[in-house]
This record gives structure tokens, C-alpha cells and sequence, in this order.
């Protein structure tokens, strides 16, 4: 069953299990390709996780003048391949969100490739596995569209990445205040 | 057993020229479930994978778990026993030569012989740790009274956990951290969180609670900081840190005086009602805002919210337990469940953290100074003639209880205690008032140390010893649940290196006491033996077998005996464990933390952990990824204090108390109280906050005031910063 990244914003507690995960996955040479960002450090240390959105249409891939950025055909949006990556960083600079990263001793561009060692088998990438506080949840398409249905935001905007961002991505995120609209039990 | 609706059927990734070995991480009491990735060519460890059909983490590790397998093999790991000729070296790391066992063991059981025969049997202590095994912790109490034959034990657990158990045996009669397994939580109504910082120091925890909040129940969280877990919580009570016991009381009043309280319940299954009722009167919601500095408003509607709950579960942590009326903080909140009756069932009940891995099973078993194994007392005769016997010695040989973890450091510094065997513990930074603790150890004529890294305590040693890591042993841990759990050996021990068990066995041969211990040649043969020391205990272990272990899941005590599945809720049956059946609902007078702020000293001090390291750090401070993320200590301000003190972000300010001063750099942040400051406790050397913390104990617990003393801040004069 085809499942999906899911990112609910407003459960991150800012431990970075993600990243050290991230390090944990074959091929990742013990880099993490994915960010936690602190909103207000100054005031609450309000966290945000930021992965690859694995966009359908990718400005990265679309930028590449070598095609070295592949589609899986998941939707996972590879790292670039080590042979025809020209090192000339426009993905990195394409991309919206900063996800493509330089390594300028390998002059190559490195990303998050979803795990794709894991997940074209199913297996949940190495950051959902461990997301201790379940932003990070690896759904199927039915179980996010029941998120959507029990948590309804007046503005109709419940996921941010259709079509608010760069076109339509294959990771959904919830926008914070998901729990808004809970219905209290008592 | 016990899956939920958070498991899942996921396969694990298979490698080629790995193989996976299911065991749970090293660090704190989840013991979350992982797999650690053996290269079956080098046969060493190389990495970590989820371990999705562990039901009770079902896969989620925090960043300490996905990294703790880098321990094992690690460059700092001390591969040989490490001897110290020049003992004006002690409290550095010089000094030390390699050298054999063989040589270590005789020179520590000359040095222990000498000692006894020219100052009594009792001038040795033994000051251990709970993040090892059961068996490793029930050998350590054998190896203390029968092969040294000394009073003084004691442990680590004095720091974090003993306030817990004591507050549960007063209020229960007995001390089970947790009343019902973590896979209830997110089923609840209600949770009523005290104390705890989970976000950071229980993460994996962190999936049932917000689960809870999705499920439209509601998070009430007392804790003087806006943590992450305050932060979304619906009621966050900020009060001053040391004022639990008022807050308390306050609630239960309120719960009382709007009738929550469950008449049957009350009547028929607890004693201490109506004194406790008179009590409280007094801790009207004005009275307890004023004490506390948490607004009527919110204390009302907490009572409200957690009165109405159909089920609710309160939790606590250090934050309630570390104070010196700890005790009485964890029986008032036990109040608020007992005087409700939302205790007994599923999904109701009280539970706290445990902070280290073996926290539950590690106090159970004869670490504590007055403990025999399966929590039974050293000054029952009878419960003495139970274990003499599992032993094969006479009661007449069986010491008197000693003193408590700090009280040990006070008599080394009287010279009453002059040799010490340290394993798995790292006082030197995690004791409180860490000044006279280093010069207590410096003062020993003779120190062993056990351990498999030079951790700042191992610099006061003679000897150290090389220890393994969780990894290549195996054994059986007690998780915050109640659960045992088994650890598995993932690798054979790299160097020299040996498991604690093994070496108390050889060197009771050396002590000339190997008649009690030679027949424990593998780990098993110690889980055995420890079973048949808790049988008929109050934690009774003698059913939960490593092949019941395997089969179940985990198995909760009491169990006790092959019939028995183990005990997931605790008091189903409605009776508690005190002689006459019943629960006790205490009346507890408050009374203010040990040292109030002055004039001098304007501020609270506070301290706790984060999420990156654990206890004294002298593990994962050498984990890249960990160090990388939090690499230092700081102090966290708030921005209105800051600008009465003219300091500013990262800039480096002095932090005194009555005890000690250190220089830490500012964090400045809105998420903790005005009048407060909080410091992290992971950190060594000068760096550490225990210079400033104070040794007041609670008088039932003999637990440090860790989360409350009298501070200042003072702004370093230009050319001063370091």
C-alpha cells in the first residue's frame, strides 16, 4: 500500500532524533540531510522539523542541466547521481526550502532521498521510524485524508503543501493549530 | 500482549553480512526496544535499526538511543585495568599504568584486607549504580555484605529515585514506579504531569501524550519552566520550583471541597481520610497562589479538569522527587488518585519517569543501605533469615544497614569510611555540593573504580577496572512499567574488559569468600540465583524467566512463579499492599524549600536535564552527534531578568550560590520564570552545577535538594570572561 511522509508541525519537541536517524541509513555516509529549525529561539525553543518535500514537479530536478537528479518511482526524489552530477549547486539554489545541500570535496550535490532503500520496500524512512513524538509519521493515503477529516480548520488550508508550495508534493504537513478544531472529551 | 493502535507489522531491514540483535537502549527507564546491526564478519557492532515490534516504543528512539550503540566501541573505552602508583595524582587522569588483572585483584584485596584488620570491616563502602542489570545490582548487595562484609552500600538511585519509592511504599505499601503499563497512556482522559520535562528526558514517551490531546482529553503540567511539553500543554501551572507539596494539597482541597472524591472508594480501600481533609482546608486557592506563584484561576480549573475525568493518570518525575520533602511531594500527588479513586483500573493511576535504565529493578534488590533483595528490609529478621539462607551465611553475619549516598561521602571525609569500590556511578559530578563530594574521595586511602570510560569520579581512583557496556553482557532490566525486560549480548567485550558480575565473582575468590559466589559462571547462573533471593519478596521476580521474558514481551512483577503472566495493573483487585489491605491518604504539612532566596541570593536555582545527554554525560558527552548538538552547559534566563542584571545572550556571567560559584553562558528565554534559573547537570569538571547545589536530604529518602537553592548571578567584569 503506497504510503506517504506526513509532517504534523505541531507535535515537534525539538530532540533531533531525526537527524541522528537520518545519519543511520545506508548510503547517507553519516550525514543528515534533513533540518530542525528553531522558530523562536529567543522566546519558547519552538521547533521545526524540515525534509525534502519530494515535490512532484521538483524546481531541483527541474534546474539540473544534467539530469543527475532522478524520480523514483515512488515520487522519491533521489540525491544526485555521482556520475553525471556536475557540481554547479542550481538545485541547490532552486530549491525553495534549502534542502539540497554541497559537499565541495566530493563536489557533489547530496539530499534526502526518502530512505529510498527502505521505503520502495515499505519500510518507514529512518526519521518517521524514530520520531519519538510522532511528527514525523509515515501514513497511508487514507489514514491522512481521516486526519484531515477529524481535524478541520476553518480556512479550509489543513495541508499546506497542495497547492501553497512548490506545486504539489508527495509530503503533506499539517499546518500548527491542527488541534483547533478537537472536540474536548469533557 | 499489550499491542495498541500504535503497532504496526513492519519488517527490518536486512543487510547483507549483518545480523540484527533485539535488545533496548542503554540509557534511561523507557528501555526503548531497538536491534543493534552486527557485521557477522567482524562481529562487531556497526550501527542501530528500529526495532518496530517492541510494543511498547513500537520502533521510536530519541537522538541518546540512535546513537548509544557508538559506546561500544569507542576510542575512549579503557581497554585494561589501570593501576595508580603516585597517589598525589588523584582527582586528575594522570597517573595511571596498564596492568593485569591478576595484578589489580591482588592489589586490591591486600589494600581491602589491610584496611579491615586495622580499621574494622566496616571501614569499606561500596557505592553503585542503576543503570545495570538486576543481576548485576542484586550481585553488587551479595558481593557488599557477604564478600567485604561491610554496612556501607549504597547507590546512585539516591539521587533520582528514592523519593519515589518512598512516597509509593507510604502510600501503597509497596513501590511499583507505575501502577499500569505506558501502552494505557494515551487511552486516558486526563494527564496530570508534575515535575517531568518528558519531551526532553522521556521522549519516546511523547507519542501517548500528544495522543491524548488528539483524542480531545486534556495534559494539565506543573513545572517551573515552559517546556516543550508545557508548551502545548491546556493548563500549564508555573510554579516556583520546591512549591509541589502546596500545589498539591491545593488541588486535593479543591477536589474535596467540589466533591470528586470517591465515597466507596475512600471508605472501604484507605485509611487517613478525614485527617488529610482537615489538612488541606487550609490550602485555600488564594493560599496556595501565594506559596506557589500559580494564579487561582489556573489551580481551580486543574482540580476541575482532573476531578471530572472519568480516568486520569498523574505523573511525575526529578522535578517533585528531587527536593528534601520529596517523599512528600510523591504522596500528594498519590492523594489526588487515591481521595478520586482513579487508581486500580486501566487507564487510572499514578506513574513516575525513571530516570535511569534499571531505576525500578535497581532499587528492588539490595543496592539501597537498608534493602535486601526483593525490597526486603535489612532490619526484618525474618526477611534477613530468607536471603541468609539463598546466600548459605547465618544472620548473625549479615551486616547492619548503613548510611545513605551522601551520608557515605560525609563519613569518607571523616575518615570513618577509607576505601571505596565505585561501579557504574559518576558522583563526582551527579552528587550534590560537589566541592566536599571531591574532597571526600580525594580523602579515601583507597579507591577502585569500575567503569568502561575515565569518567571524572574514575580520576580519584587507585584502580580502575575495566567494565563492559550493556552491549556485551546480558541480563535482565526492570523499565519505568514494572516490565523486566531482557538485555542481549551484541558483541564479545573488546580489550580486557570484563562484566561487573564476573569481576565480583573473581575477586570474592581473592577475598577468600569464593565459596559463596563460584558457582556463578555466566550471566544465567546469576539471574537464577537472584530470582530465588526475590521470592516471596514484595518484588517478587522468582516467575519472570528469560524464556517467559522472550515469550511475553517482558513480564511485570510480581511474578511469581511459572504459572504467573506477571502483573501489567497494579491493585485491580483493589488492595494495596500495607497490612490491613488499604491505601494511605497522607496529611502533609508543607513546608518551603530548604534554603529561600535573600537579599544575597535573589534567585531560584534549578536544574535538570536536556535532551541530547544523560545523567553525568560521562557517556554521551563522547558521542559526536551528541556533543555536537549540546556541547557545553548554559543558564537559562528570563529576558526581564537578564535586563535587571544588564547581561545579554551567550554572554558568559557568573552563577553563585552559598556553596560554590561557576561561570556559565546566558540562554535567554521566555520559558522560564523570572524569578528562576535553570543550569543542566550533565556537564563535569568546573562546569558542573552540583558545585552549587545543596545536600539538604529529605528525611524519609535521604534525597538532595537538587531542584531548589538560593542563587545570584553576577555580570563578569570586562577582561574576566574566560
Amino acid at each position: 500500500m503506497k504510503k506517504r511522509l506526513y509532517l504534523e508541525l505541531e507535535n515537534c519537541i525539538g530532540c533531533r532524533s531525526c537527524l541522528a536517524a537520518c545519519t543511520q541509513c545506508g548510503g547517507h555516509e553519516e550525514r543528515n540531510r534533513n533540518y530542525v529549525y528553531d522558530v523562536n529561539p529567543l522566546v519558547n525553543r519552538q521547533t521545526m522539523p524540515l525534509m525534502c518535500l519530494h515535490c512532484v514537479n521538483p524546481a531541483c530536478a527541474r534546474s539540473c542541466p544534467a539530469q543527475a537528479i532522478q524520480i523514483h518511482e515512488t515520487g522519491a526524489v533521489l540525491s544526485a547521481l555521482v556520475e553525471k552530477c556536475i557540481g554547479c549547486q542550481n538545485c541547490t539554489i532552486a530549491c525553495p526550502y534549502g534542502i539540497p545541500k554541497f559537499d565541495t570535496e566530493q563536489n557533489l550535490m547530496y539530499k534526502c532521498d526518502l530512505c529510498i532503500d527502505r521505503t520502495k520496500d515499505g519500510i518507514p524512512p529512518m526519521c518517521a521510524s524514530v520520531c519519538p513524538s510522532n511528527t514525523l509519521q509515515w501514513l497511508t493515503e487514507e489514514e491522512i485524508e481521516a486526519k484531515q477529516k477529524n481535524h478541520p480548520l476553518n480556512n479550509g488550508k489543513w495541508v499546506a503543501s497542495m497547492p501553497y508550495l512548490e506545486g504539489e508534493t508527495n509530503v503533506k504537513i499539517s499546518l500548527p493549530g491542527i488541534l483547533q478544531g478537537t472536540t474536548k472529551l469533557f | 500482549m499489550q499491542r495498541d493502535k500504535f503497532f504496526r507489522e513492519v519488517e527490518n531491514v536486512n543487510h547483507p553480512n549483518e545480523k540484527l540483535i533485539k535488545t533496548h537502549c542503554s540509557y534511561c527507564g523507557m528501555q526503548c526496544g531497538m536491534n543493534l546491526r552486527v557485521n557477522t564478519i567482524s562481529n562487531k557492532i556497526i550501527g542501530v535499526e528500529p526495532r518496530y515490534d517492541w510494543p511498547v516504543t513500537v520502533g521510536k528512539m530519541c537522538p541518546k538511543g540512535v546513537t548509544a550503540y557508538q559506546q561500544t566501541n569507542h576510542k575512549d573505552r579503557i581497554l585494561k585495568p589501570l593501576i595508580r602508583d603516585d597517589s598525589a595524582l588523584k582527582g586528575t587522569k594522570e597517573g595511571f599504568r596498564e596492568s593485569s588483572w591478576e595484578e589489580a585483584y591482588d592489589l586490591i584485596a591486600t589494600k581491602f584486607s589491610n584496611l579491615q584488620e586495622t580499621y574494622g570491616k566496616d571501614t569499606l563502602s561500596v557505592f553503585s549504580g542503576v543503570s545495570m542489570t538486576n543481576e548485576k545490582c542484586y550481585l553488587t548487595g551479595k558481593f557488599t555484605r557477604v564478600a567485604l562484609g561491610t554496612r556501607y552500600i549504597d547507590y546512585n538511585g539516591r539521587f533520582c529515585m528514592s523519593s519515589a519509592a518512598g512516597g509509593f511504599l507510604r502510600s501503597f505499601g509497596v513501590d511499583r514506579g507505575s501502577t499500569l503499563p505506558w501502552t494505557d497512556i494515551h487511552e486516558t482522559d486526563c494527564l496530570f504531569i508534575s515535575g517531568s520535562n518528558t519531551a526532553e528526558c522521556h521522549p519516546t514517551s511523547m507519542f501517548r501524550v500528544w495522543s491524548v490531546q488528539e483524542r480531545g482529553g486534556y495534559l494539565i503540567v506543573a513545572d517551573p519552566r515552559e517546556t516543550p511539553l508545557a508548551r502545548r500543554a491546556d493548563l500549564h501551572l508555573d510554579l516556583k520550583p520546591g512549591t509541589d507539596l502546596a500545589l498539591a494539597n491545593g488541588i486535593l482541597n479543591l477536589l474535596i471541597e467540589n466533591n470528586y472524591v470517591d465515597d466507596e472508594f475512600v471508605m472501604n480501600h484507605t485509611n487517613g481520610f478525614g485527617e488529610t481533609k482537615e489538612l488541606v482546608k487550609e490550602f485555600t486557592p488564594e493560599y496556595t497562589s501565594r506559596i506557589t506563584g500559580v494564579s487561582k484561576e489556573k489551580i481551580i480549573k486543574a482540580a476541575e479538569i482532573y476531578g471530572k475525568a472519568p480516568n486520569a493518570i498523574v505523573m511525575f518525575a526529578r522535578g517533585i522527587e528531587q527536593q528534601h520533602k520529596g517523599v512528600d511531594n510523591v504522596s500528594g500527588y498519590v492523594n489526588m488518585a487515591l481521595v478520586t479513586g482513579k487508581i486500580g483500573r486501566p487507564k487510572a493511576g499514578v506513574a513516575t519517569f525513571t530516570g535511569q535504565g534499571n531505576g525500578q529493578g535497581g532499587r528492588e534488590h539490595g543496592q539501597k543501605s537498608d534493602l535486601l533483595p526483593g525490597y526486603r528490609k535489612i532490619t526484618n529478621p525474618k526477611h534477613v533469615e530468607e536471603v541468609c539462607e539463598v546466600w548459605g551465611i547465618t544472620p548473625e553475619e549479615m551486616p547492619e544497614p548503613g548510611v545513605s549516598a551522601y551520608e557515605m561521602f560525609e563519613l569518607m571525609d571523616q575518615k570513618k569510611i577509607r576505601g571505596l569500590y565505585l561501579l557504574c556511578s559518576n558522583p563526582a559530578v551527579s552528587a550534590p555540593n560537589l566541592n566536599f563530594v571531591r574532597k571526600a574521595l580525594k580523602n579515601l586511602d583507597f579507591m577502585v573504580c569500575s567503569d568502561f570510560y575515565l569518567s571524572e569520579s574514575a580520576e580519584f581512583a587507585d584502580v580502575i577496572l575495566p567494565s563492559v557496556t550493556w552491549s556485551e553482557d546480558e541480563g535482565t532490566v526492570t523499565n519505568l512499567e514494572g516490565r523486566i525486560i531482557k538485555i542481549n549480548k551484541a558483541q564479545e567485550p573488546i580489550g580486557d574488559s570484563k562484566p561487573d558480575w564476573l569481576i565480583q565473582v573473581e575477586l570474592a575468590e581473592k577475598l577468600g569468600k569464593g565459596k559463596y559466589f563460584s558457582h556463578l559462571k555466566e550471566a544465567r547462573d546469576v539471574a537464577d540465583e537472584f530470582r530465588r533471593a526475590t521470592k516471596g519478596g514484595y518484588a517478587d521476580y522468582y516467575g519472570a524467566t528469560w524464556d517467559k521474558i522472550d515469550k511475553q514481551d517482558g513480564v511485570f512483577w510480581p511474578c511469581k512463579d511459572e504459572n504467573d503472566t506477571g502483573t501489567p495493573h497494579m491493585f485491580l483487585d483493589k488492595k494495596f499492599y500495607h497490612p490491613d489491605g488499604k491505601a494511605k491518604i497522607c496529611a502533609l504539612p508543607y513546608r518551603p524549600p530548604a534554603e529561600e532566596p535573600c537579599e544575597e541570593y535573589p534567585l531560584r536555582l534549578t536544574t535538570g536535564r536536556v535532551v541530547y545527554h544523560y545523567l553525568s554525560g560521562n557517556q554521551t558527552r563522547r558521542i559526536p552527534f551528541l556533543k555536537d548538538m549540546c556541547p557545553e552547559p548554559y543558564v537559562e534566563v528570563h529576558p526581564e531578568t537578564a535586563e535587571r542584571y544588564h547581561i545579554s545572550h551567550d554572554e558568559v556571567v557568573r552563577l553563585f550560590t552559598r556553596r560554590g560559584e561557576c561561570n556559565y553562558k546566558v540562554k535567554i528565554t521566555e520559558a522560564i520564570r523570572k524569578d528562576t534559573v535553570f543550569v543542566p547537570y550533565h556537564f563535569g569538571d568546573y562546569e558542573s552545577i552540583n558545585l552549587l547545589t545543596i545536600a539538604a536530604l529529605d528525611p524519609i529518602s535521604r534525597m538532595p535538594e537538587f531542584k531548589a537553592c538560593a542563587a545570584q548571578i553576577e555580570k563578569l567584569a570586562v577582561g574576566k570572561v574566560q
